[in-house]
């Protein structure tokens, strides 16, 4: 196929989801099954479109193809449609997307395909809305369709958080995410138009050249509050609150997707805005260190309020934050490793998380428990899921061969040079997520338990099938990293560390960007010492940790009141965003 | 005088934020979120004012002047009007999903004191 031919697929990756989800809930009044099977096909669509894009884009050093939609074309340079744009992050993370959304659907027809039609044809329709707008946001170069994917994406967490409407805590749940999500569109949006009224560009290309010649306030607003909005969706601290609620709610697929997918949008999004969009390495106006600040924050207040849950999906959600946060001071690193790092670190975290999360489903669906405390001893009931949580956390813990070794040693060698504080923090960060994990995996899976669970159910087929893939490809991403760097990562990173190739490559439909020599070394000496002792320092703070469930030893009153901190009331962390408001507002204005 | 619109628009939406700040009640904290909504309508809609600018509609032109001419122009710009036909059709939708939810916690709980629906914390 010529490269004009691919290039105008890529409005098909997202038609297929969005025709999917039309079709799901029709599709519910015939059979009760038949909506999964249409959410399949979709996908196995989208994908099979992704698959002839994805092999043009990382061709060469990394290609970029675009696609204006209506064949609206630019007119003397100024580009007029929408455009759709193949580059190597947004195909890495459409495929992410598309690959893995297909799993999570395939476990949860195993967890909740029992539901009745109606319920099954409406899940299914928010599901795939869901993944559409996680496509979208990913191929689009426009600002005003990324706002609009933001949005869909918005409306369909909002139904997938709130779809047990039963469970009263699926409500709060669903609330508080749609008051901090819903302000946060406010402020993409009006950033997205005031950088239009500046500069009359939306394309993000476009305003990237208009934007070279000169920044002024306005412009610095409009980032602020773009900067802000798209944090939100992040889930960076101060604007995360809503995050591990929307994830203690909902199942496990549902979960699984949220963690391992929605909050990407945010971080991309981030990544585009200041990488590409924004000339922050000229004009930055201390942009880059408020990510690396936000960044570190997050990475260790996520790991620290994680390691103090007491809800096995609650542990995972705050983890979350932290790998999030970890993420932006990859990407504001600007360098070659510290980028390439983060686009890898960003696949090998969608893979992990999912894999918890669908764990962590699989074991709230056997037992009906979700409380560390009421959980136990499941290693001997369940030692298949065990197996795959163990995996899970290895990973996190970047213990070789799995795959978090080499992307977190890629940011890690990033950070060490330049900025020790943020390393430090980073690597606390490192030893508060083992802590978490290990105490959350040993509370609920290694723990002698001796009265027997009231009601074991048996693990689903499409669950363990889904594991094992998750599994396997945690598993290949840590031990061939040079390979998973050289055809994706790299050129994903290059992407974005080469703003002014990447908008002529746009703006002119198809050329390459330049090559990016990342290569991770394996054994070497620094990066084995950081993961033996963040494990070492992680075991010890874990085992001081179990015994605060075990009563043993009481919480250390600077860390209540850290809990009491986020005190679950909408007017608080609405608070919270105010003052990360103020102080972004503050940061780029003063 | 278009200032006089962004600090409306301003205002606006320190009124939407201070309201979901402050108040318990979660009918009053949609409307909260319904000022803030309401406010970027008006800054995006001052934003496509250009000085002694007509609308962006060439059919009959003003007296004097021909569909060419205005659109080579003084019109104010309808791609931001377009963006705000935009942001009320999504606005409506959120704001919808919003009540409904509101409905549900008050059915559940039997009080829309945001105050009594914080299970989830810490």
């Amino acid at each position: 196929m010529s490269a004009a031919g691919t290039a105008a697929l890529l409005p098909l990756p997202i038609v297929c989801p969005i025709a999917g989800a039309v079709l799901a809930p029709l599709a519910g009044r015939l059979s009760r099954g038949l909506p999964f099977l249409v959410a399949l096909l979709a996908m196995a669509g989208a994908t099979a479109t992704l698959a002839p894009i994805a092999r043009l884009v990382y061709g060469g050093n990394g290609q970029v193809v675009s696609h204006y939609l209506g064949h609206w074309g630019p007119v003397n340079g100024q580009p007029l449609g929408i455009a759709l744009v193949g580059d190597p992050l947004g195909v890495m993370y459409a495929s992410l997307v598309a690959v893995v959304g297909t799993l999570l659907l395939l476990a949860a027809f195993s967890e909740l395909g029992g539901l009745g039609a109606r319920e099954n044809g409406g899940f299914v329709c928010l599901f795939l809305l869901l993944l559409a707008a996680l496509i979208g946001s990913a191929l689009t170069a426009d600002l005003i369709n990324l706002f609009v994917w933001f949005q869909v994406a918005a409306l369909a967490s909002y139904g997938l958080t709130g779809f047990f409407l039963e469970r009263p805590i699926a409500l709060e749940a669903a609330f508080k995410i749609i008051v901090l999500t819903s302000i946060a569109g406010f402020l993409v949006f009006v950033g997205a138009t005031l950088f239009y009224r500046q500069h009359g560009a939306l394309n993000m290309a476009h305003l990237h050249t208009a934007l070279g010649t000169g920044v002024r306030t306005a412009d610095l607003l409009a980032l602020g509050l773009m900067f802000l909005g798209l944090a939100t969706k992040a889930g960076l601290v101060p604007v995360h609150a809503w995050l591990p609620d929307a994830h203690t709610a909902a199942p496990g697929a549902v979960s699984a997707l949220f963690s391992g997918l929605m909050v990407n949008l945010g971080i991309i999004g981030l990544a585009r805005l200041l990488l590409q969009v924004f000339p922050s390495r000229e004009h930055g106006h201390g942009v880059l260190p408020l990510l690396t600040t936000l960044g570190a924050v997050s990475a260790v207040l996520g790991a620290l309020m994680a390691l103090l849950q007491e809800d096995l999906k609650r542990v995972l959600a705050w983890d979350t934050i932290s790998q999030l946060g970890i993420l932006g001071v990859g990407f504001a690193t600007l360098s070659d490793r510290g980028v390439a790092g983060a686009t890898y670190h960003l696949l090998d975290h969608a893979l992990f998380k999912t894999l918890l999360f669908l764990c962590a489903g699989a074991v709230v669906h056997s037992t009906g428990q979700t409380e560390l405390s009421r959980l136990g001893g499941l290693a001997r009931h369940r030692p298949f899921v065990t197996a795959a949580f163990t995996l899970g956390v290895l990973a996190i813990a970047g213990i070789p061969p799995l795959n978090g070794y080499a992307s977190l040693g890629l940011i890690h060698e990033a950070v060490e040079k330049t900025d020790p504080v943020t390393f430090v923090a980073l690597l606390l960060a490192q030893a508060l997520t083992v802590a978490a994990l290990g105490r959350a995996g040993y509370l609920a899976f290694y723990r002698r338990r001796t009265e027997p669970y009231e009601n074991l159910e048996k693990p689903r087929a499409g669950m363990a099938v889904t594991l094992i893939l998750l599994g396997g490809a945690c598993v290949a991403f840590g031990v061939f990293p040079n390979r998973v760097l050289s055809t994706v990562a790299a050129p994903a990173a290059s992407s974005l560390l080469h703003p002014d190739e990447w908008a002529v490559a746009v703006l002119s439909g198809r050329a390459g960007v330049p090559p990016l020599d990342v290569t991770f070394e394996y054994w070497t000496f620094s990066g084995l010492l950081i993961v033996a002792s963040t494990v070492l320092a992680g075991v010890l703070i874990a085992w001081w940790a179990v015994r605060w469930t075990t009563r043993e030893v009481p919480q250390p009153r600077a860390l209540r009141a850290l809990r009491a901190l986020h005190s679950g009331s909408v007017n608080d962390y609405v608070a919270f965003f105010t003052v990360g408001l103020i102080a972004t507002l503050t940061v780029l204005l003063a | 005088m278009i200032i006089a619109n962004y600090c409306t628009a301003a205002a606006l939406f320190c009124l939407g934020l201070y309201t979901a700040l402050t108040r318990r009640d979660l009918i009053r904290i949609v409307m909260g979120l319904s000022l803030m909504e309401s406010s970027t309508y008006l800054l995006i809609v001052s934003l496509a004012y250009r000085a002694d600018s007509t609308a962006p509609v060439l059919l009959s032109p003003p007296d004097g002047q021909t569909p060419e001419q205005l659109a080579r122009g003084n019109v104010s710009d309808p791609v931001l009007q377009n963006f705000c036909l935009t942001a009320i059709v999504i606005g409506v939708a959120i704001t919808g999903v919003f009540l409904a939810v509101v409905v549900r916690i008050a059915q559940h709980y039997r009080s829309l004191d945001a105050d009594r629906v914080r299970e989830l914390r810490g």
